[in-house]
């Protein structure tokens, strides 16, 4: 071996003859380190799954399916509760953006993650005592308006940073949408009563029945509290703008709904319900409208098919089993009747731009269509109610005006969940509402520190591209499925729809996850260097290292990993001029974070200083 | 004389933790009886095997080195990356030196001058060495079933002295010593020595089977059968070496699943209990020999009909382990559907998976 033009450090300078020092197992045989060999490091980096990056708080999915996998359940429910303060109402209710962005959908079926993470959430809610505690008081008081998932997820993080938080709730009951929306063989009420509970129990005071606007005014909010989040959602249904729309016996979606979650509906349906509108709580409504008594359910759309329904399939699916009919291309032109609606006046229609949410041209020229029902529920979006905010805070849409922190202007006022983010872009569920509220709560409390905010700047690198991983390793098994009430008889009552999974199902379906990117300490690289100088103190993500004075940048651990967790990065650069060989010599620790950052700032580096 | 009970290290086997679709290796041994700091080639497969090897068997072992890479380009100065008892032996007498090894340890716990559990005693030969030069004394040593594990750590060539051609050379392999030209196009016209299907029926008494660096924890458990078992043992294990194979060194796992899902490389135990051959491992798919050769330069050479010549060759390989073949594998027996490893895109477009 040459070392010319290398240079060694003082303790590898070992004279060549004579000496033959044995080799040792911490050591190895130091006569030769051939890490000089090597034109190709290899490096621990972890990369962010498609799974957490999709979900609206960014869950440690993989994190915790890895840890389900151990069977170390309590671990993982208190890492799920890291940025999902009930994750057994998502485990229930989420539109799973995971699941469709999850890897393992593009080789088999998706890891069912939504049914894992209720299984976590049940778990917690069996235990006597949440593993979250409240962060030590700091003596600023805050009110969160709106106790929907915006407004809980805002203050249950408030209260871990030790901020005393007071909700203010309009509604006899807390939970929002959660509550008055999302119908209750969806997620039962005891479920939801649970998790306000824990969120009581972190010492955040709720107060129903109170009104901003009309119990609480705006100064007074600004007067009393150091700080404020608003999330109050959208409260409003929407019109069709038919003629008629006034008579008795028509409905609105949202109201309908509320009214059944809150306990106060005197809702009587007739046989024949229409239900117009296309999207997810239509879904509920017609759903809801079965077990309310209505024999025959229709929906109308304007959509063309089912595929253009801003719907989740699954969920279109079952309302399909349970017996609700598909009327497309069409829109309600009048309500007709004498006094109380008795029939429907349909024109075909359809969505004039390239998104179901565009204007909708309705061919009038046709003939009307005459659809006879007995009750009629409209579901076609929900508005917001902000009487009571001055002007310079809204927007021509009607929500709230914040900076990219979620800020009003340069105030202590906060806005997040469906609020803000109605006709951003950004599809409006349970789930980005808690990540909007975790995201805010934390922007507050560097602004009552005294901290700038700032915005995310590291580029994070989600893995996608399954050639980045080793696929061998994963043999195709089909996802377990949860079970279903059967559709007859589920149509008639308020239980639950879809089944828990079991221990054994829930291990099943954490051991499907690839763990895209991110080391789960299977061994393989360790096992496979052919030098071996991949060595590690204890079995587990950021314990690995990579001897580089012996390395010689064969790569077969890379190709081996079969997360995709490692990577190489090339050892000469010879752009600066410099040949960077001697880094062979500098054996690092190893520990992914610090490798990473070494050559992160590798290139800011003065040549001389490498 | 009273007689002395043998003390015996009896290695538990590794099982698998993969329950379903995860990938999890179990537990291993945490001693590092091979160290890094030696000379080898980057990726090169023997040493994979040696990693893997040495961890399954542990620290209580005693290596033996004939001639070949892993001597030559391993032990420098007088300084060698074992951390182990080592001793090189000549390329000729690989089985004659772990027979005395092994008998001299029987004799000293005889007299009572070695006290505690009987060394794992291994031999890692060459297929130059284990096929060629030192097969006598192998079979010697299997013979008078000395207790000691006999690995041939197969890289289908004479590696260390520059790639000679040996009687474990695939057909169709370029060595040095079998150049493609106009007269031999295909470089190699012999077929590869049945080495470990001889050496089973040969000395049927032995513990032998064949394994590859493609299924590390097979390969760690075939160690720790054959040193488990009381008597002599050997092993033929399939190690891609980069130098010779002229592939992409990251490849090198790789090469050791595609060669037994080609069924160039069949995984089989022989019992000596039952006198009979084991035939059960699977591997996860069976593929055309073209996926496999098309990784790798020393068959760069070859024309369609030698493919053919080759898959016909893997297929009566499945056949003999009785495995169905699929359709799929009968059609790239004819030539007429194969195209020449020189075009090398069109080689791409050869079925991936069946
Ligand atoms: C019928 C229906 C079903 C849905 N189903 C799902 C589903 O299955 N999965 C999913 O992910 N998403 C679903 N969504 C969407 C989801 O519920 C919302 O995106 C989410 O609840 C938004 O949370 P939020 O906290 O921003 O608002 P909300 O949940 O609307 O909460 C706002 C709260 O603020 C209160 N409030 C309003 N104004 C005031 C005021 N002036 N003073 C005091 N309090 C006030 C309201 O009473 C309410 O409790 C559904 C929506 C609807 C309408
Ligand atoms: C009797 C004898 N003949 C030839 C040699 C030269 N020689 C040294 S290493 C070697 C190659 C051995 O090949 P193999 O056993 O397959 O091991 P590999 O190099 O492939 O690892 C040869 C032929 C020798 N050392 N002794
Ligand atoms: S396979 Fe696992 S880590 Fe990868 S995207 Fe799916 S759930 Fe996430
Ligand atoms: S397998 Fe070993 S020698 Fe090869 S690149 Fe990885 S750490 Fe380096
Ligand atoms: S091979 Fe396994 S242990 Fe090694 S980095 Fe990849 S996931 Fe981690
Ligand atoms: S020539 Fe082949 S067997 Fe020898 S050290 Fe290199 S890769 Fe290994
Ligand atoms: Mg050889």
């Amino acid at each position: 071996m040459s070392t010319k033009g290398t240079r060694i450090p003082e303790r590898l300078q070992i004279p060549f003859a004579g000496i033959t020092p044995a080799p040792s197992q911490e050591k190895g045989q130091d006569l030769f380190p051939t890490g000089n060999w090597r034109s190709i490091r290899p490096v621990y980096r972890d990369k962010l799954p498609p799974c957490n990056n999709a979900c609206g708080t960014n869950e440690k999915i993989q994190g915790y399916l890895d840890l389900v996998k151990r069977g170390k359940y309590l671990d993982a429910y208190a890492l799920i509760k890291e940025d999902m303060p009930f994750p057994s109402v998502t485990g229930r209710v989420c539109y799973h953006p995971c699941e469709q962005a999850c890897n393992r959908g593009k080789y088999d079926e998706a890891i069912s993650i939504r049914a894992v993470e209720r299984f976590l959430g049940d778990l917690g809610q069996a235990l006597t005592h949440d593993v979250v505690k409240a962060g030590k008081s700091n003596g600023k008081k805050v009110a969160v308006v709106g106790s929907g998932p915006a407004g809980h997820s805002a203050a249950y993080q408030l209260a871990r940073l030790g901020y005393t938080v007071t909700i203010l709730e309009k509604s006899p009951k807390a939970g929002g949408l959660n509550r008055g929306g999302i119908p209750d063989w969806v997620l039962p009420q005891n479920v939801l009563d649970r998790e306000i509970e824990r969120l009581e129990q972190l010492g955040v005071t709720i107060k129903t029945n109170v009104e901003v606007g009309k119990d609480v005014t705006w100064d007074d909010l600004k007067k009393n509290y150091d700080a404020c989040v608003l999330a109050v959602g959208l409260t409003e249904p929407n019109s069709v703008r038919a003629e008629g729309e006034n008579k008795d016996g028509v409905l609105y979606g949202l109201p309908f709904l509320r009214d059944i979650g809150m306990g106060t509906s005197k809702v009587k349906l007739g046989a024949r319900v229409a239900v117009i509108g296309g999207g997810n709580t239509a879904i509920d409504c017609a759903r809801e409208a079965l077990r309310q008594g209505a024999v025959e359910v229709t929906m109308i759309t304007v959509e063309a098919n089912p595929q253009e329904m801003p719907a989740v399939p699954e969920d279109l699916h079952d309302m399909r089993e349970e017996g609700v009919d598909l009327m497309h291309g069409r829109a309600v032109t009048a309500v007709l009747g004498n006094g109380k609606v008795e029939a429907l006046q349909l024109h075909p229609a359809r969505f004039s731009g390239a998104i179901n949410a565009s204007p909708i041209t309705v061919d009038r020229d046709a003939a009307a269509q005459r659809f006879a029902v007995d009750n009629v529920i409209i579901a076609v979006g929900q508005r917001a109610s902000l009487k009571w905010l001055p002007d310079e805070f809204k927007t021509e849409r009607g929500t709230i005006k914040i900076d990219r922190f979620g800020r009003l202007g340069d105030t202590n006022i906060f806005a997040a969940g469906d609020i803000v983010q109605l006709g951003s872009g950004q599809p409006l569920m349970v789930v980005n509402a808690v990540g909007d509220g975790k995201r805010v709560a934390f922007n507050l409390d560097k602004v009552m520190r005294g901290e700038a905010l700032q915005p995310r700047t590291i580029a994070v690198d989600v893995i996608f591209d399954l050639n980045r991983m080793n696929m061998t390793y994963f043999p195709h098994f089909p996802r377990v499925q949860q079970e279903l009430l059967p559709p007859a008889s589920r149509k008639k009552t308020q239980d639950e729809v879809i089944q828990a999974f079991t221990e054994e199902a829930a291990v099943e379906e954490a051991n499907r996850c690839f763990s895209c990117g991110t080391c789960n300490a299977c061994d393989n690289c360790y096992l496979v260097c052919p030098e071996p100088c991949i060595a590690r103190s204890e079995r587990s993500n950021g314990m690995y290292k990579i001897l580089v004075d012996y390395c010689k940048g064969c790569r077969v651990c890379i190709e081996e990993c079969p997360t995709g967790c490692l990577e190489g990065v090339p050892e000469l650069d010879f752009d600066t001029g410099v040949v960077r060989m001697d880094t062979a010599f500098a054996i690092s620790p190893g520990l992914h974070g610090r490798q990473a950052e070494e050559l992160r700032n590798l290139g800011d580096r003065a040549a001389k200083n490498i | 004389m009273a007689t002395i009970e043998v003390q015996r290290q009896l290695l538990p086997i590794l099982d698998s933790p993969n329950q379903g679709a995860r990938f999890y290796n179990p537990e291993l041994p945490s001693s590092e009886p091979f160290v890094p700091g030696h000379r080898t080639c980057a990726g090169c497969g023997p040493s994979i095997q040696y990693r893997m090897t040495s961890k399954a068997a542990g620290d209580n072992t005693i290596l033996v080195g004939p001639t070949g890479c892993m001597y030559v380009a391993n032990s420098s100065y007088l300084c060698t990356p074992y951390n182990v008892p080592w001793a090189h032996t000549q390329i000729g007498s690989a089985g004659s030196f772990t027979a005395g090894v092994a008998a001299a340890y029987e004799a000293m716990i005889r007299k009572g001058k070695w006290k505690g559990a009987f060394p794992n005693i291994i031999c890692e030969a060459g297929d130059g060495s284990a096929s060629d030069i030192g097969l006598a004394s192998i079979s010697g040593a299997l013979y008078r079933n000395h207790d000691c594990l006999i690995i041939c750590y197969d890289n289908e060539q004479y590696a260390n002295t520059g790639i000679q051609a040996s009687s474990r050379t695939p057909y169709g392999g370029m060595t040095t010593f079998s150049p493609p030209g106009p007269e031999v196009p295909e470089g190699k016209k012999l077929f590869p020595k049945d080495l470990a299907r001889m050496m089973a029926a040969g000395h049927p008494h032995c513990y032998v089977a064949t394994a590859s660096v493609g299924y590390p924890i097979d390969l760690m458990n075939k160690v720790r059968k054959g040193l488990n078992h009381k008597g002599a043992a050997y092993l033929m294990v399939y190690t891609p070496c980069q130098k010779g194979f002229v592939y992409e060194t990251p490849r090198s796992i790789d090469l050791g699943r595609l060669v037994v899902e080609c069924g160039l490389y069949p995984m089989w135990e022989w019992n000596p209990e039952k006198r009979a051959f084991d035939y059960s491992f699977r591997p996860a798919s069976m593929r055309p020999v073209s996926e496999y050769l098309k990784l790798q330069g020393r068959f760069g050479h070859l024309h369609a009909e030698h493919i053919a010549t080759l898959q016909k060759f893997a297929n009566e390989q499945w056949r003999m382990m009785g495995v169905a073949l699929p359709e799929a594998l009968i059609h790239a027996t004819d030539a007429k559907n194969l195209v020449n490893m020189a075009a090398a895109a069109e080689a791409e477009a050869v079925a991936q998976t069946l």
